[in-house]
C-alpha cells in the first residue's frame, strides 16, 4: 500500500481539507476503530466532505469498508446491504442505523465496496481494495494538477479520483456539488485553479450547453480524461479545438474489469495494437466481445479475463466500440442498424450537441431507429429533421437513418454522468 | 384518422427524404418511390399522433400496391 500523500487538498463546497485533517476528524468523531471489529460496514453520509472523512478512516484502520450517500438508502437498498451482512452507519451521527450485522466469516479486512447500479439500477456491491483501486501506480511521476470531481459518492470513477488524490503527491481536488452540478463546475472554472477533469462525453456535452463559452475555453486545463460510456469521435475533436494545448484521453474502465484501455491518440476506439499478448493488461477481443485481464479487475476466470459484456467492431486498424452486448442493434427488416454508429455521425454534425438512438416497434419492418438530439442553437423543429434527415441519408444505410425526431432542451444525464 | 391527414403524413416523409410529394392515388408505391420503410415510419407517426398502438392487419398489408391502397390501410387502421 502506498503512502497516503496527506498534504493534498481537497475543496468541497463549503471549505478546504487536505487527508490528515479529515482523518483527525474522523478519529475525533468515530474514536477507536475496534467498535467496527467484525463488522462489513458501509458509512452512510450527507457531503462530499464527510464522504472523504470516512474514506481516510476506513484505509487508516483497515476496515472491511464503504461508502454512500444518504439519499440512495432505501428500504429496498438497505435489504441488499444487510443481505450482504453489511452494518450501515451514520456517519453524522456515529451510530449504527437499523440492525447491526456480524460479517463472520465474510469478513475481509482492506476490502473497499464500490457501488454501481449499473444500466439495471439495481444496486450492486463490487469488492474492490485500495491495491485495485489505485490504477496510477503505474504512472511514476505525475505533473502537479489540481481536478475537478465530478463522480457520485461511492461509484468506480469516484473512486478513482479519490485514490489519485490519496495516493499521489500533488493531485489536489475540487469537488463538484451534486446538488448542481453545472453551477459547481462553473464556480471551479472561475478560480482558475482547475487544470485537470475526469469525466463522461455526456458531462462535457451538458457543460458546453450550460456555462459560457468563453469561460470554458479560458480554463487552463492540461489533462482531460473521458470514459463511462463510448467516446466518439466528435467530442475527442470538439475538445481538441478548445484546448489544443490539453493531453485528452479517453479510457475503457468498468466496475469489474478495472481501468484497462487508456487511448492518447485523439481517435475514438482503440489501436489493434493493444491486442498485442505481450501487454502486461490484456486486450482480446472474441466475435466481436472484449476481455481484458488486468490486475485492477475485480473478477476473472481461472485463466485472468474478465467478460467485460461490451461489443466492439474491428474497422481498419481500429477497434471501435458498438455498446453493451445483447444491447446494441436494431434489427430492421432483417438488417443490423448500430446505436453508437448512428449517434456517432449525427454528433458530428455542427448543429448536434448530443444524440441518442434507440428502436421503436414498428409494423412491417419490425423495428426502426428514432432519435433524440439536442441542437447546439434553437431551430425550427421540422427544418431540423429535415436536415438531418438529409445528412444522415448521405453518410448512413438507409435503415439506419432514423425515422422519428425529438428535439430536447437539454441533455438528459444520470447521476453517472451518463446518458 | 381523416384520409387528407394520412396523405399529409406521407407526404411529411417523402418531403424529408428529398422526394416529390405523392399527388395521385391510383400510382403504385413503387412507382411514388414510396417504399416499406417509409410505410412503416408513417406507421409511427400515425401511432405517435393518436397517442396509441394500432393493430395492423398483416394479410392486407401483404397486398398494398398502390397509394390508394395505403390510405384505404390506415384509414380501416385508425377507424
Amino acid at each position: 500500500m502506498p503512502d497516503v500523500a496527506h498534504s493534498n487538498a481537497i475543496t468541497f463546497p463549503d471549505g478546504q481539507a487536505n487527508w490528515a485533517a479529515l482523518l483527525a476528524t474522523g478519529d475525533a468523531r468515530l474514536g477507536a476503530p475496534d467498535r467496527f471489529d467484525g463488522q462489513r460496514v458501509v458509512f452512510v453520509v450527507d457531503t462530499m466532505q464527510e464522504a472523504f472523512g470516512a474514506i481516510i478512516y476506513g484505509l487508516t484502520h483497515g476496515l472491511d469498508y464503504g461508502v454512500v450517500e444518504r439519499h440512495r438508502v432505501s428500504p429496498e437498498v438497505a435489504g441488499r446491504f444487510a443481505e450482504n451482512h453489511v452494518t450501515l452507519f451514520d456517519w453524522a451521527g456515529a451510530r449504527v442505523m437499523g440492525d447491526a450485522q456480524d460479517a463472520g466469516d465474510m469478513l475481509e479486512p482492506g476490502r473497499v465496496t464500490v457501488l454501481t447500479s449499473g444500466t439495471t439500477g439495481l444496486l450492486k456491491l463490487i469488492p474492490h481494495s485500495w491495491e485495485t483501486l489505485n490504477t496510477f501506480d503505474r504512472v511514476a511521476e505525475l505533473p502537479e494538477n489540481t481536478w475537478f470531481l465530478p463522480y457520485q459518492i461511492g461509484s468506480y470513477a469516484w473512486f478513482q479520483m479519490v485514490a489519485l488524490g490519496l495516493f499521489k503527491p500533488g493531485q489536489n481536488l475540487i469537488c463538484g456539488d451534486f446538488n448542481d452540478l453545472a453551477a459547481s463546475f462553473e464556480a471551479a472554472l472561475r478560480t482558475g485553479q482547475i487544470t485537470a477533469i475526469s469525466s463522461t462525453p455526456t458531462f462535457w456535452r451538458h457543460a458546453l450547453m450550460n456555462i459560457d463559452f468563453d469561460l470554458i475555453r479560458s480554463a487552463p486545463l492540461t489533462s482531460i480524461s473521458m470514459g463511462g460510456e463510448i467516446v466518439d469521435q466528435a467530442i475527442l475533436d470538439e475538445l481538441g479545438g478548445i484546448f489544443p494545448a490539453a493531453r485528452i484521453r479517453h479510457i475503457y474502465a468498468s466496475s469489474e474489469a478495472g481501468a484497462a484501455i487508456v487511448v492518447t491518440d485523439g481517435k475514438a476506439g482503440f489501436d489493434v495494437k493493444l491486442t498485442d499478448p505481450s501487454r502486461a493488461i490484456g486486450v482480446k477481443v472474441e466475435e466481436n466481445r472484449l476481455y481484458i485481464r488486468s490486475p485492477y479487475s475485480n473478477k476473472a476466470d481461472a485463466a485472468g479475463w474478465v467478460d467485460t459484456g461490451d461489443i466492439v467492431e474491428r474497422r481498419g486498424d481500429r477497434f471501435l466500440f458498438c455498446g453493451r452486448a445483447g444491447n446494441t442493434m436494431i434489427n430492421v427488416g432483417g438488417q443490423k442498424a448500430f446505436p453508437p454508429d448512428i449517434e456517432a455521425y449525427l454528433n458530428a454534425h455542427p448543429n448536434v450537441l448530443w444524440s441518442q438512438v434507440t428502436a421503436r416497434r414498428a409494423p412491417l419492418m419490425g423495428n426502426l431507429p428514432v432519435a433524440k438530439v439536442v441542437l447546439t442553437k434553437d431551430a425550427d423543429k421540422a427544418t431540423a429533421e429535415r436536415d438531418l434527415t438529409e445528412y444522415c441519408s448521405k453518410g448512413l444505410a438507409e435503415y439506419a437513418v432514423p425515422r422519428m425526431w425529438e428535439f430536447l432542451d437539454s441533455i438528459p444525464m444520470r447521476a453517472s454522468l451518463k446518458s | 384518422m381523416e384520409r387528407q391527414e394520412i396523405l399529409d403524413t406521407m407526404n411529411l416523409v417523402m418531403t424529408n427524404k428529398g422526394r416529390e410529394p405523392i399527388t395521385e392515388e391510383a400510382v403504385a408505391t413503387r412507382d411514388a418511390n414510396f417504399r416499406s420503410l417509409d410505410f412503416s415510419e408513417v406507421a409511427l407517426r400515425i401511432e405517435t399522433k393518436l397517442g396509441r398502438e394500432l393493430t395492423f392487419d398483416a394479410a392486407a398489408m401483404r397486398n398494398i400496391e398502390t397509394v390508394k391502397d395505403v390510405l384505404d390501410f390506415f384509414e380501416k387502421a385508425t377507424a
